[in-house]
């Protein structure tokens, strides 16, 4: 009681102010439809009948609407804040542990494949997908990981994994899907109380966790040790908030769609504020998050209003997100994280037997794809391998190559990542260099309305420098902390997911065609287009060897360089272009390729090629093992039907990873 | 007869059928003409409205890409039982089509880069039917009228184009005896969710269709590629009560809409000037045109005049 009365002398006017800021922002989000006078708004408010339509319009739009705002934002702030808090990571949010993607995936199969649930139904399907995906991420990332660093990567895989599954869910079932697009845009148009009414029994929680919530969060921060002394197991009661946290986050998403970034904004700012205290931080947040929703939701029905175009409130949450944080971690969070995870430890060096065995089996990988037919699986047409007649080998070489060429260009991409940042776990898909190239492409298509795929490797090149760029100017002073440089690739890749999600719910018969090339496709492949891949990636690559010895000795540490004559900042610089160019380059011609460049590096390290040169090649060797694997089941597994590769590719990859992940924890 | 003269008269009779039969045809595509030496037995439509086409010129095609899909959202005109699947419509599988051994693949929006590519396979027709910079619908007459003279059945694409044409009259013909000389303006919408509708404007295949009968939009929108622009429902209060909103089923994305006091409340609704029209694919070719055309009218002649 005394802690809550001497908060309540200190923070009163920033409370005051955020209520105030509130209350503006409602009055302004009701006046943005319907040309309705202040009275009698409030007659309506009050209870009198509506009549006509733009009282109707008032009382079942924008009323529900505004509220909706309110009540999501704050489930989205406080959760934010919670998660935060027991994972002491500022990071840490709905959508970087994975709920929001493990929600969109099950309610994209539910939508496919049971599309008469009714509306209690999805919402337990969305909080059984968001609870088994934060699960996965919380046990990949494990007791020790859950503060730092590895949380953040566990699920930014699990997000990558599980954004792969739904799109192959999405690209079998074209027509099908089209119903969860708009929701999975984000979208708080109301027509009714309906959702209103559903939502606020179950927010009943909310209450509750603030006001059990603070002390053993606070009792948290004395470590477990203190909180024992103190005769408190916080243990069971924290399992109690993060279940609730999950329920009310789950059945937020399943009314409102996927609002990404107030989550992990909202606490930033409230501690920014001076919400320093358990309870308060949590309070403040919840508030936050309304203003913040109210914010940007006013924002996409004025854009809608514009534009003529329905404007999706995730979309407009995610333009205005993504630099803000971006910002902010500049300013707030210097030499933040660096902790490195380690993975499990492999075979202390290669042996003959290692090359012998990879390299046949690369060989066998490359026949079995040119050779095998199909088409001949189906009964009676006898036996499934044939050495390629012209034809066949003109539509299968160059989709062979381009697999190969992107699996070493992503595998040498990640490879000089990992040294650098001396991270093994940094690559150009969590690192958000794919995304930058991934985006500018999109942003190309979607601002001059031609097709994805006539884009070239420049605009690609432009996106990836541009993430470069922010990166260098970002990380420079951090000396690029880990922590940093994945926030730019979270913001980016959240970014990106939302305009592609806007794009989605135009529901045009063009949607699945960007979905397509973003699930990094062979299909296209010329054999000009191929060449070009090989040759540019062979180019990098050799420059890669050329320059192999800055790689060992920055790996080692900067002094150690330094002290051999490097100079380090420009071969850093070196470097990082080389990287951005080989990005830019598989991303244009190919698509996006998550995974690779993150497991490549490492495998061939776990084969024991623990040295810059002899790793270089066996990582470029399992990229492209991995690729032109990926490639072949996309081809085959659902014959005719076809899955891309990069798709396939992040489904094995993830799987493996998350394996990986879980084998460290354990082991 | 001699046995040799008659083999010798038979292979000359043989070779003069076939000269016939090898007549070269020359059609005009989104690419520019295209040649072909003799008429193409073996289609494949990697496109649902090229299917359509091909369906109603009367040929069968012998690969559709993802032919469930077809069968579910485009249902007419019937594609026939012995066609092959090859695969969805963004990557069609190009062994199993060079499997069918096709003489022509057509394309159509969206598939432009697949041109190159498929030409490995055989001869490639590539008709970019959507776009922005022209009338959707014109161009999807045209296109009919291409594919008629590659199968030198431009006289039977031609017959049904003017067949199209008598049918709008007819219906138009209806609708004034319904309607008398002062005709409402009408605007037809699809739901994408409970809270949103897909208004079709300016370019999409319902608009021109409804413009075939006579009526005027009742909510203009700026052209566009496929002609639709998603609106919140709310927004539908542009319609005034002597206009005539259409939907078209099915309505499964708009759950409990059509029940809820802000639909009851839209000014069109509420003078009861709304009506559903059946199941019809609008991203069709031209002979999907009468469909629309036919089904809005049923549901327009439900409207009290």
């Amino acid at each position: 009681m005394h802690a809550a009365a001497s908060l309540l002398a200190t923070a009163w006017p920033r409370y005051v102010l955020g209520l105030g800021v509130m209350l503006a922002l409602v009055l302004g989000h009701l006046q943005l439809d319907g040309d309705l006078g202040l009275a009698e708004q409030w007659r309506l408010i009050t209870g009198s009948q509506p009549s006509g339509f733009d009282q109707v319009r008032f009382y079942y739009t924008a009323l529900p609407r505004a509220l909706l705002a309110i009540m999501v934002g704050a489930v989205l702030g406080t959760v934010g804040s919670l998660l935060q808090q027991v994972t002491r990571n500022p990071l840490v949010s709905p959508l970087t542990v994975g709920a929001s993607s493990g929600a969109w995936l099950a309610l994209v199969g539910a939508s496919v494949w049971l599309p008469a649930l009714a509306t209690d139904e999805r919402a337990l399907v969305a909080m059984v997908g968001a609870m088994l995906s934060v699960g996965l991420v919380l046990a990949i990332a494990g007791r020790n990981g859950i503060g730092g660093l590895p949380v953040i990567l566990a699920g930014m895989a699990t997000h990558l994994l599980m954004g792969a599954a739904a799109s192959a869910i999405i690209l079998l079932n074209q027509e099908a899907a089209q119903g969860v697009f708009i929701w999975g845009a984000g979208n708080l148009t109301q027509n009714d109380w309906n959702w209103v009414q559903w939502l606020w029994p179950r927010l009943l929680v909310l209450p509750l966790m603030l006001a059990l919530a603070p002390r053993p969060l606070t009792l948290m921060r004395l470590g477990e040790a203190g909180a024992r002394g103190r005769g408190f197991s916080y243990g069971p009661v924290l399992v109690m908030l993060l279940i609730g946290a999950l329920w009310i986050l789950a059945s937020s998403i399943t009314a409102v769609g996927i609002i990404g970034f107030l989550g992990l904004i909202a606490p930033n700012i409230a501690r920014s504020m001076g919400a320093r205290r358990a309870g308060d931080e949590l309070a403040y947040s919840a508030l936050l998050g309304a203003v913040l929703l109210l914010a940007t939701d006013s924002l996409a029905q004025a854009a809608g209003d514009w534009f003529g175009e329905l404007v999706p409130s995730g979309t407009a949450a995610a333009m205005v997100g993504a630099p803000a944080l971006v910002i902010f971690a500049h300013r707030k969070l210097s030499h933040g994280d660096q902790t490195a995870l380690a993975l499990p430890q492999g075979a202390r060096r290669t042996t003959w037997l290692t090359w012998t065995v990879a390299g046949s089996l690369l060989l066998g990988l490359v026949a079995l794809t040119l050779t095998y037919t199909p088409g001949a699986m189906e009964p009676l047409s006898g036996f499934p391998f044939a050495w390629p007649s012209e034809l066949i080998w003109s539509l299968r070489a160059p989709r062979l190559l381009t697999a190969s060429a992107a699996g070493v260009g992503m595998a040498v991409a990640g490879l000089i990542l990992q040294r650098l940042i001396r991270n093994p776990l940094a690559s150009p898909d969590i690192l958000g260099m794919s995304a930058g190239a991934t985006l500018a492409l999109v942003v190309f298509t979607v601002w001059t309305g031609t097709s994805i795929y006539h884009a070239g490797p420049g605009v690609a090149f432009l996106g990836s420098l541009v993430v470069l760029v922010v990166l260098l100017i970002v990380g420079r002073r951090s000396h690029y902390a880990p922590g940093i440089v994945i926030l730019v690739g979270i913001s980016l890749a959240a970014l990106m997911e939302a305009l592609v999600h806007f794009v989605l719910a135009q529901g045009t018969q063009s949607a699945h065609i960007i979905l397509g090339w973003l699930s990094g496709s062979t299909y296209r492949a010329s054999a000009d287009r191929a060449l070009m891949l090989a040759a540019g990636v062979a180019g990098l690559v050799m420059l890669v060897v050329v320059f192999n010895r800055w790689l060992t000795l920055i790996s080692i540490g900067d002094p150690m360089a330094r002290a051999r004559g490097v100079n380090v900042a420009r071969a850093r610089l070196v470097l990082l272009l080389v990287v951005c160019a080989l990005c830019a380059l598989v991303t244009a011609l190919m698509g996006p390729v998550a995974f690779v460049g993150l497991l490549a590096p490492h495998v061939a390290a776990l084969l024991g090629a623990r040295r810059v040169l002899p790793q270089l090649v066996l990582a470029a060797m399992v990229g492209m093992g991995l690729m032109t694997l990926s490639d072949w089941l996309g081809r085959t597994l659902l014959y005719p039907d076809q899955l891309p590769a990069g798709l396939m590719a992040a489904l094995i990859g993830g799987s493996y990873f998350i394996f990986l992940l879980t084998r460290r924890r354990l082991g | 007869m001699d046995p040799k003269l008659k083999q010798c008269l038979t292979l000359v009779l043989g070779v003069c059928l076939t000269v016939t039969a090898h007549a070269e045809v020359s059609v005009t595509d989104s690419r520019g003409e295209q040649r072909f030496e003799s008429v193409p037995e073996r289609v494949v439509a990697l496109n649902w409205s090229m299917a359509e086409n091909l369906v109603e010129l009367g040929i069968e095609p012998v690969g559709v890409a993802d032919v469930a899909g077809y069968r579910k959202w485009v249902a007419q005109p019937e594609l026939p039982e012995s066609v092959v699947n090859v695969g969805k419509r963004s990557e069609p599988n190009m062994e199993r089509i060079a499997d069918l051994e096709p003489d022509v693949i057509v394309l159509s929006t969206d598939q432009a880069g697949l041109a190159d590519k498929m030409s490995q396979v055989a001869p490639v027709l590539f008709f970019d039917a959507f776009r922005k910079d022209h009338s959707n619908a014109e161009k999807a007459r045209e296109i009919f009228l291409e594919m008629g003279r590659l199968f030198e059945r431009e006289d039977r694409a031609q017959h049904q184009l003017d067949m199209l044409e008598a049918r709008f009259i007819w219906l138009r013909g209806r609708i004034r005896d319904h309607f008398g000389d002062e005709l409402p303006e009408v605007t037809s919408v699809g739901f994408a969710s409970p809270t949103v509708v897909r208004v079709f404007g300016r370019n999409a295949m319902p608009w021109y269709a409804l413009r075939q009968l006579g009526l005027e939009s009742a909510m203009p929108q700026p052209a566009s590629q496929w002609g639709q622009t998603q609106r919140e429902v709310a927004d539908l209060n542009q319609l005034n009560q002597e206009d005539v909103l259409l939907y078209f089923k099915p309505t499964v994305l708009a759950g409990d809409l059509l029940e809820k006091p802000l639909w009851n409340a839209l000014p069109v609704v509420e003078a009861g000037r709304v009506a559903p029209v059946d199941t019809s694919w609008v991203y069709g070719g031209a002979m999907s045109l009468r469909y629309l055309a036919e089904n809005m009218t049923d549901a327009l002649l439900t409207i009290e005049p």
